[in-house]
Order: C-alpha cells, then sequence, then structure tokens
C-alpha cells in the first residue's frame, strides 16, 4: 500500500510515475470494475481536471486533499 | 510536481495537425535538393541552393511544427486565450508554406519579384500569428518561467522576421545593404532567440511531464532565456563588423548557454523517477548530445577558419538538435492529443486506444535508427563530399518515414471515430 494513506481503498492507482495520460487511462479502467460501495484512490502529482469532468458526467463522487511532497490523493465513489 | 493543464481551452485538432502533417514535407523537399545538386550544398553556407534548404529547413520544417505547437500549448499549458484559433490557422498555415516556397524558389532562381513576394508573405502571414500569439501570452494571467520564455521567444521571433524581410528587400531590390552581416543577426535571432527560448520553455513543461525527471531548476529555468537574449542582444550590437576577437567570445558564449540547456536536461535525464526510454525520450537525448557536441564544435574555429566548420555547426543544430527534439516531441504530442480528444468527446462511453496502441513503437523506433543514420551521413558529407547525395536521399526517407508515421497516428484518431459513430 501506498505510504501515508489514511485509510485503505478498494482499488488503488499510483500515478505519480507515469507517463500522461497513462494515469487517466488506468483510473478509468479501475472505475469499470469498481464496486458499489467501493473506493478507488488515486495519487497523483497534479489536479487531474479532465478526470474531475469525467466523473462528474458519469455519476462519481469524490474527495481530494494534498500531501506536503505535493501528491494530490483523490478517493472516488460511486455516487 | 506536474503542472496543471487546461484541456478544455485545447483548440480542435485540425488546428495544430495541418501544421505538423505538413512540417515533414519541407524535410522530404530539403532532402532532395541535397540529392540533385549534391556537395554544392555543403561546400559554403553562402551557396543559393544552401540557403534554399536551410530555410525549407528553418522557414518550413521548424516554423510549421513549431506555429502548430504553439497554437496548442498556449491554450491547454500556459492558460492564454488565443483569438478564433479555427480561423487564424486556417490563414496563417497556407500562407506560411506559400511564402517558404517563395522563399525557396527565390534563392534557387535568384529572383527579384519571388523575394519581394517572400518577403511580403512572412510579413503578412507570420507578423499576423506573432500578433495574435503575443496577445495570448502577454494577457494570460498564468505565470512562471515558461510564460516568460514565450514571450521572448515571440519578440525573438518578430525580430527574426523583420530582419528577414529587410534582407529580402535587399536581395530584390539590390539595396546596398552589409548582407552577410545582416544574415548573421537574423541567424541568431531566429536561432537563439526564437527556437532555443521557445525550445527551453516548452521543455520545462513537457520534460518533467512526459519524461517523469524532476522540475528544472529555478535559478537556470528563469535565468538561461535572459541569458541567451543578452547573447543574441550583445551579437545584435556588433552589427556589421564583428571584430574579433568579440565575435568569437560571444559566439561561443551563446552556444554555451545553449549547450548548459542540454547538460541541464541531461543531468535531470539521470535523476528519473522511472526509467522509460521509449523513442520520444531517444530523439530528446539525441538532441540534447548535439547541444554538448555543437559546444565542443564551436571551438573549432579557434584552429583554423575553414568554411566547412560552420557548414557542419548548421548541420548539427539544425538537424542534430532541432529536427531530433521536434521529431521526438510530435512523437509524444500527437498521441497525446489524439487520445485527449478521443476521450473528451466519448468520455466513459468507449475507453479510446492507449497512447501506445495510436502508433507502434516499433515504427517510431525504425525511424529513429534511420534518423541516427542519417546524421551521422550529414555530418560526414561536410567533410567527404561524396557522402552529400546519399545524405539527401536519406533524409528524405527519414522525414518520409515520419510523415508516415504521423498520418498513421491520424488514422488511429479516425478508426475510432468511425468504429464508435
Amino acid at each position: 500500500m501506498p505510504d501515508g494513506l489514511d485509510k485503505p481503498a478498494d482499488l488503488v492507482v499510483d500515478g505519480r510515475d507515469m507517463q500522461p495520460p497513462e494515469p487517466l487511462e488506468k483510473t478509468l479502467a479501475a472505475l469499470d470494475v469498481l464496486p458499489r460501495g467501493g473506493e478507488l484512490l488515486l495519487l497523483i502529482y497534479c489536479h487531474p481536471v479532465p478526470l474531475l469532468n469525467i466523473l462528474r458526467k458519469n455519476g462519481f463522487v469524490w474527495t481530494e486533499s494534498m500531501r506536503e511532497d505535493g501528491t494530490h490523493e483523490i478517493r472516488i465513489r460511486h455516487a | 510536481m506536474h503542472p496543471n493543464l487546461s484541456f478544455e481551452q485545447a483548440p480542435p485538432i485540425s488546428v495544430p495537425y495541418r501544421f505538423f502533417l505538413t512540417a515533414p514535407w519541407f524535410g522530404i523537399a530539403a532532402g532532395l535538393l541535397l540529392l540533385v545538386q549534391g556537395e554544392v550544398l555543403l561546400a559554403s553556407r553562402w551557396a543559393p541552393g544552401t540557403l534554399a534548404m536551410v530555410h525549407l529547413f528553418v522557414a518550413g520544417f521548424m516554423l510549421q511544427a513549431m506555429c502548430g505547437a504553439l497554437l496548442q500549448f498556449i491554450p491547454v499549458a500556459a492558460g492564454g486565450n488565443i483569438w478564433r484559433p479555427r480561423w487564424l490557422a486556417a490563414i496563417v498555415h497556407p500562407l506560411l508554406i506559400v511564402a517558404a516556397g517563395l522563399l525557396v524558389a527565390a534563392f534557387l532562381a535568384q529572383r527579384p519579384g519571388f523575394f519581394m513576394a517572400a518577403g511580403h508573405t512572412f510579413a503578412v502571414g507570420l507578423g499576423f500569428f506573432i500578433v495574435v500569439l503575443g496577445l495570448a501570452v502577454w494577457r494570460t494571467p498564468a505565470q512562471g518561467a515558461t510564460i516568460v520564455a514565450l514571450r521572448i521567444a515571440l519578440a525573438a521571433l518578430l525580430v527574426t522576421l523583420i530582419t528577414g524581410v529587410t534582407l529580402a528587400t535587399g536581395l530584390a531590390k539590390g539595396l546596398l545593404l552589409p548582407l552577410p552581416p545582416l544574415a548573421d543577426v537574423h541567424a541568431a535571432w531566429g536561432l537563439g532567440g526564437w527556437a532555443l527560448i521557445l525550445l527551453a520553455g516548452v521543455s520545462y513543461f513537457v520534460v518533467p511531464m512526459f519524461q517523469l525527471t524532476p522540475a528544472y531548476p529555478d535559478w537556470f529555468s528563469r535565468g538561461m532565456p535572459w541569458a541567451l537574449l543578452a547573447v543574441v542582444g550583445i551579437w545584435s550590437a556588433l552589427f556589421p563588423d564583428f571584430p574579433e576577437p568579440l565575435r568569437s567570445i560571444v559566439l561561443l558564449s551563446g552556444v554555451a548557454v545553449a549547450a548548459s540547456y542540454g547538460a541541464v536536461t541531461l543531468h535531470l535525464h539521470a535523476r528519473r523517477r522511472r526509467k522509460v526510454s521509449d523513442t520520444s525520450f531517444l530523439f530528446f537525448r539525441l538532441a540534447m548530445l548535439s547541444l554538448l557536441l555543437l559546444l565542443l564544435s564551436a571551438l573549432m574555429p579557434l584552429f583554423g577558419d575553414d568554411e566547412r566548420i560552420t557548414v557542419w555547426l548548421g548541420v548539427l543544430a539544425l538537424f542534430g538538435v532541432f529536427f531530433s527534439v521536434i521529431n521526438g516531441m510530435l512523437y509524444k504530442i500527437m498521441p497525446f492529443i489524439n487520445w485527449l480528444q478521443l476521450q473528451r468527446h466519448y468520455g466513459m462511453q468507449a475507453l479510446p486506444p492507449t497512447m501506445n496502441q495510436m502508433l507502434a513503437e516499433s515504427q517510431m523506433r525504425a525511424q529513429f535508427r534511420v534518423h541516427l543514420v542519417t546524421l551521422t551521413v550529414l555530418l560526414s558529407a561536410v567533410w567527404l563530399p561524396v557522402l552529400a547525395r546519399p545524405g539527401g536521399l536519406l533524409l528524405m526517407l527519414d522525414c518520409g518515414w515520419l510523415a508516415l508515421n504521423l498520418l498513421r497516428i491520424v488514422g488511429a484518431y479516425r478508426r475510432f471515430k468511425a468504429r464508435v459513430a
């Protein structure tokens, strides 16, 4: 599990060492199999505007926080 | 950390693509010219055919690719609002093709009317482009080293345009202008001011993002464009006499600043978080190594004044540095734009092909190998004239393969749209 997580997520995509748009590709693929009530955690070094637009349009909700090293934690669930 | 991107601001895909898809054809034309005229083009920088070939590269290949990239980059990465990008591209793109064609024809045929027409067409097309993009980068609320570099680069492009039009007018009307020194000033603003500062400014953004390196050091990213601008300014102040040893000192200083950008980038490459050495990365690395070789080569004039040394420096700068880095960036940017456009359009309804599926890595790698051979043969041809025509043929093959690969990327985009529609 990636360091510093508040609580375990059902699925984790660590996009910090991926070339764009790989984090988005992997997140969308993971969302396809995310169970109802489950949580997907995305770790990334930017504010992923394209992903958030997709989540908004497709019935997902999320929370976002940022670590001291600049990592954005995006926790995604079905609405 | 990666900077944020504003994909909602991205122009229609046709805006950058029409420039990108045109660029390699100028390279093919340059290769054809070398194949036809042979070693005379590599004997002196002042031969009419040489000037034609150089401008096929700089005013054709490089200008097309860089204008297309800016039309995508400024709204997405710099937050700049470009006035009617589709209209702008529809006007500027054909004008730049015609202008470059007229300029090449003018050098080859030595027709005054062609020089005038080329100058006027560049003034209208490129002038319009500079005004619209200049407004976008000066008005953007975004800040940082990339924005500063973009502003300096566009200002340098304006100086390049003005000096270029002056040269064309001088050649057309037989004015008593000091043409060779003015050409030196024109080249310094075009390569050092416009092309290299733009390349550096874009690198601050794309190298950490796509090559997974740490960010460029702040002191470097802020200082390098100003240092290069200062050197180009001092170089221009030496006009028209360029007295020695000042000329050599200023030239070496400029190349040293350029090489420092190569050295810092290679240092960042050594500290990548993930060692992905895809073809785009290899092109980029080749360009940075060429910059270091350029610094070593710039010392050669201290040991003699063979005209071929200048030609060697030109081949290394234009083909080793700029062609390589543009080629590498196109292989990263076009699949990325494809993916983003398709993803924006279809959302989760249908996932677009991955970046690697847009164009097979093997196709890119094969062209990279051809490019390496072409660069080696062209550099060798400066000293071994018998290699000039094979070099021309290889250049055609290199650029033709690039053109084909770019069309394949467009094909992947179209196939997906057709399948989903």
